[in-house]
């Protein structure tokens, strides 16, 4: 016998090998797929029954809906504007309706990309595989994930309409901004339904399941719009349009619901309020409880504070003259309660939700400066026996510490005026004057009497606590302002007036409970003095913009600038507004001056007061039947005398004080 | 049959053997196979078909599940707490004492009461105590005008504590109930062990029963009831009362008068109010002062 010729050798061999090795995959993957069978998640009745779970809304302080919670709106498709249904198959899975689950040749080249070109990915999922991954599976990278979802997808198929799963996957796909499918998504972006969405809006929001975050159109409008520009490109190669109308199509830019960012966790106020109601019914009852849920910010105001800040923040930017685009930027926080409840009214804790989601109103613990006085002042007044028209020298003054060197406090501006009365030393934020008081009174009745006005922040028990060197947050400083606003009395601060089941019945109900803390007419005694703040201090820039309502307050600026505050209140509404960076630097402005608390926070504070108040009746300080008041002259303390009236000052004194130094506590 | 089977040894004799009916039935039947798939995607449809008949026989898993199981767990919490709250409700609306009320609610729990409920409670309670709890004239004015809304009762460490809300929320009074009062008032174990030396304020003032009865009859007949207004507790005492003490100091307009009572060889003290004018005549009975 001849031997066989090479070549047929080979073939013989390649043959069989083939024929060996396709045999061995077959029982392989039937091996695999029998394996594999008791794992796979069993699949409901209705795909798309699955995904609708009851939400929880929450309503403002007017009864209006701001924000529902694990909602998910399910629409079917005939209720989906044609136009967003070819855009989403164009960019996700053109052959939706003609494979059967998987598109083959796809997966065979995806799969021959991760195999062989190392650090490349192909995606080759079909809308089917997509939505058993959504509904199924986690998000981790696995082969075995992806030929579980693969299974799942053929089962999919077999038991669903294309229809059934189409209409699914569209009403669970993810958009940004708190938008679970297409009719929030919908309404979150366009403040439309479904069935309204035009081709550009279509394709637009077409190109965000790919990315939510990146194309963000909100953040980052100029990149969503490149992402649709290429989607209207790939409706276009798939032939659901023309040219003509993709051109037509791209020409326009969608326009988008500004106020709509601040659903959901798009703002500061909502993401502290489910954050409390978290911590009260934990995440399950919050997010699918289908609870109702009474907030106390009032949207209106609430706009006013985000405007106002954000207007306030630019002016910083342009002061401190930061080229745009460059960080970092100064950062902000406002937060405006109800005087006689301790509601909050507004909240918003930093220039941007999707930027930074921070909430420096609540929980930035920062130095308010001069800002903490009003509690020296009054805990000299409650322990001292001192009032407004006490007479103190502005001099040079060196307190001994104990086991540390000596604390020598400076004034702004670094000089000294000598004598005047602590209503002057308050208006003009005379540091060497707080020094005095403190070592009088001790650090301890400060640290108290912050406590009782609701400071909740460590405070050392140091001299330097006087000139507010301890960091608290917005809030704590807006409430403990309050309690003056109050003469006396404290309410916490809350987030919500009461929280219901889905049936109306009563979960959580708020009670107001004045508690006095302070002496109503020493409250008083510092209110008139934060007055004069307001009027001639150092917080003048208030009435210079326009505020001429009755109001009181103090600024706060530290050393080095890094931090500029503004608390002040009406009788009715009490204001805090920080503005600093949030990595701790100086703020200062072109000509290298610093940017203190009466020109950085003070004209936000007014602003947002003066929209906020619009409308409302003036309301003046209410006056405890204890209190006279005298025309003092500001250096001596004596009762002026009609030549002296030009230069005067008014003081508020308590029965049984009197001034030029006769004082009797 | 194996052992007959040789290589073939010319090319003509491998292509007759390649294109025999049996290869080319096979290699027709994969070619079938291979493209019939692609067409009709049918390994697809029998894969799926597959998984759908075991679908009975898998778990529940995965993230929808998941989901479904939390908006179940959201509900069985919530339904708790309503459960509990209606329960509260109902236990409070039949209670026949605030301390039963007291017992029932665990700290931070609250429920509210009607005023008809409170006022029920309220006289319940002996004049004394109820006395203590608030004035009647006050009651009146919370309960009987439209300053009060609701009533709501909050469970605390040691007690409860109740208030009156008006329309706003807002509280317009509110009463604290220490556990160790509500207690007292339950068993009613109004006197305190000991005798009248143990107290503070006393000292100096203390007078043998039959001495301060007879001081009191002498006083005029209207002002005896300023003198001893809590009658209904005295009268409600087992014992014999041996003296009486007459405290050293007014609050408010009142006198504390501390009456020693001998109960099976135990001395005990029981506290009563009365008008601080009334008690000054009185003392001057006792002194042999009055006219």
């Amino acid at each position: 016998m001849k031997p066989l010729p090479g070549i047929l050798s080979v073939f013989r061999f390649v043959f069989f090998s083939g024929m060996v090795i396709i045999c061995a995959a077959v029982i392989g993957a039937m091996f695999l797929v029998f394996y594999t069978v008791p794992d796979l998640p069993k699949l409901p009745r209705d795909v798309s029954r699955i995904i609708e779970t009851p939400q929880s809304i929450v309503y403002d302080s007017s009864g209006q809906v701001l924000m529902r919670l694990g909602e998910r709106e399910s629409v079917p498709l005939a209720r989906v504007s044609a136009d967003f249904i070819n855009a989403i198959l164009a960019t996700e899975d053109h052959l939706f309706f003609q494979h059967h689950g998987i598109n083959k040749l796809r997966t065979l080249k995806a799969l021959y990309v991760t195999l062989f070109r190392p650090g490349r990915i192909e995606g080759a999922s079909t809308i089917t595989q997509q939505l058993a991954k959504n509904l199924f599976f986690s998000f981790e990278q696995s082969y075995t994930r992806k030929f579980k979802e693969l299974l799942v997808a053929l089962q999919i198929e077999a038991t669903s309409s294309k229809e059934e799963i189409l209409e699914a996957y569209i009403n669970q796909i993810y958009f940004g901004a708190g938008a679970q499918g297409i009719e929030k998504a919908a309404n979150t972006f366009f403040g439309k339904s479904a069935r309204e969405l035009t081709l550009p809006e279509a394709a637009l929001l077409a190109g965000l399941p790919k990315s939510p975050t990146a194309y963000n159109p909100f953040v980052h409008y100029d990149r969503a719009m490149k992402r649709r520009d290429l989607v209207l490109q790939r409706m276009v190669n798939t032939g659901f349009i023309t040219k003509n109308q993709a051109a037509e199509a791209a020409a326009k830019a969608p326009l988008l619901r500004k106020e709509k960012q601040d659903a959901r966790s798009g703002s500061y106020f909502l993401d502290a309020l489910v954050r409390e109601l978290i911590q009260v019914y934990g995440e399950n009852v919050v997010y699918h409880g289908g609870i109702q849920v009474y907030a106390t910010v009032d949207s209106r105001l609430q706009k006013s504070a985000k405007m106002a800040l954000a207007q306030g923040l630019d002016n910083l930017d342009t002061m401190i003259a930061i080229p745009a685009g460059k960080t970092p930027r100064p950062q902000g926080a406002l937060v405006a309660i109800e005087t006689a409840t301790g509601a909050v009214r507004a909240l918003v804790g930093g220039r941007n939700y999707y930027n930074s989601e921070f909430n420096r109103a609540t929980r930035a613990r920062r130095q308010p400066g001069s800002g903490f006085k009003p509690f020296v002042y009054y805990s000299a007044f409650a322990s001292a026996g001192f009032h407004p028209g006490t007479v103190m020298t502005d001099q040079p003054v060196t307190i001994p510490v104990a086991g540390a060197t000596d604390w020598r406090p400076q004034n702004f501006g670094h000089r000294f005026r000598g004598d005047m009365i602590l209503k002057t030393a308050l208006t003009h934020s005379v540091n060497t004057i707080a020094a005095q008081l403190v070592h009088i009174t001790g650090p301890r009745a400060v640290m108290e009497t912050a406590r009782k006005c609701g400071i909740k922040s460590p405070l050392d028990d140091v001299f330097s606590i006087a000139l507010g060197t301890a960091g608290v947050t917005p809030m704590e400083m807006a409430q403990a302002f309050s309690v003056f606003a109050n003469l006396g009395r404290h309410h916490p601060p809350f987030l919500f007036w009461r929280v219901e089941d889905a049936f109306g019945r009563i979960l959580f109900e708020r009670i107001v409970q004045d508690r006095q803390v302070l002496d109503p007419a020493l409250s008083y005694q510092v209110v008139d003095m934060m007055k004069a703040v307001v009027e001639t201090g150092s917080g003048r820039t208030i009435k210079e913009q326009g505020f001429k309502r009755p109001c009181a307050g103090k600024t706060g600026t530290t050393d080095n600038y890094n931090d500029a505050w503004f608390t002040g209140f009406t009788p009715t509404l009490c204001t805090s507004v920080w503005t600093g960076f949030d990595r701790r630097q100086p703020m200062k402005d072109a000509n290298g001056l610093g940017i203190t608390g009466g020109r950085g926070a003070a004209p936000i504070w007014a602003d947002f007061m003066l929209q906020a108040l619009a409308g409302e009746p003036e309301r003046t300080f209410p006056i405890p039947e204890n209190i006279r008041f005298e025309q003092v002259d500001p250096v001596t303390g004596c009762q002026a005398g009609p030549d002296d009236i030009p230069k005067s000052t008014v003081i508020a004194l308590k029965t049984g004080q009197t001034v030029c130094g006769q004082e009797k506590p | 049959m194996i052992l007959g089977w040789y290589e073939p040894v010319t090319f003509q004799e491998w292509i007759k053997r390649t294109a025999s009916f049996l290869n080319l039935g096979l290699l027709i039947f994969s070619a079938v196979v291979f493209f019939s798939e692609f067409r009709y995607d049918w390994c697809e449809q029998l894969l799926g078909n597959f998984l759908a008949s075991t679908n009975e026989t898998r778990p529940e898993k995965g993230a929808i599940w998941e989901l479904g199981k939390d908006t179940i767990n959201a509900h069985q919490s919530l339904n708790k707490i309503i459960d509990r709250k209606s329960d509260t409700r109902r236990f409070a609306h039949k209670a026949a004492s605030f301390s039963g009320i007291s017992a029932r609610l665990i700290p931070g729990e609250w429920v509210i009461l009607e005023k008809e409920q409170f006022k029920r409670l309220y006289l319940s309670l002996p004049l004394t105590h109820a006395r203590q709890i608030m004035e009647p004239a006050r009651l009146i004015w919370l309960l009987n005008g439209e300053v009060t809304d609701r009533i709501f009762c909050e469970g605390l460490k040691n007690g409860m504590k109740i208030y009156f809300i008006n329309a706003e929320n807002r509280v317009v009074q509110h009463i604290d109930l220490k556990e160790n009062t509500l207690d007292a008032i339950a068993e009613k174990q109004y006197l305190e062990p000991g005798r009248l030396e143990k107290f503070d304020g006393f000292m100096g003032r203390i007078y043998p029963a039959e001495q301060f009865f007879k001081a009191v009859f002498k006083l005029p007949q209207e002002m005896i009831p300023d003198l001893l207004p809590d009658t209904d507790l005295l009268l409600d005492q087992e014992g014999t009362i041996l003296r009486i003490g007459i405290s050293n100091e007014a609050k408010d307009g009142f006198i504390r008068l501390g009456i020693e009572i001998q109960h099976r060889n135990q001395p005990g003290v029981l506290f009563v109010r009365a008008r601080e004018w009334a008690v000054w005549q009185l003392g001057l009975v006792l002194k042999g002062e009055h006219p």
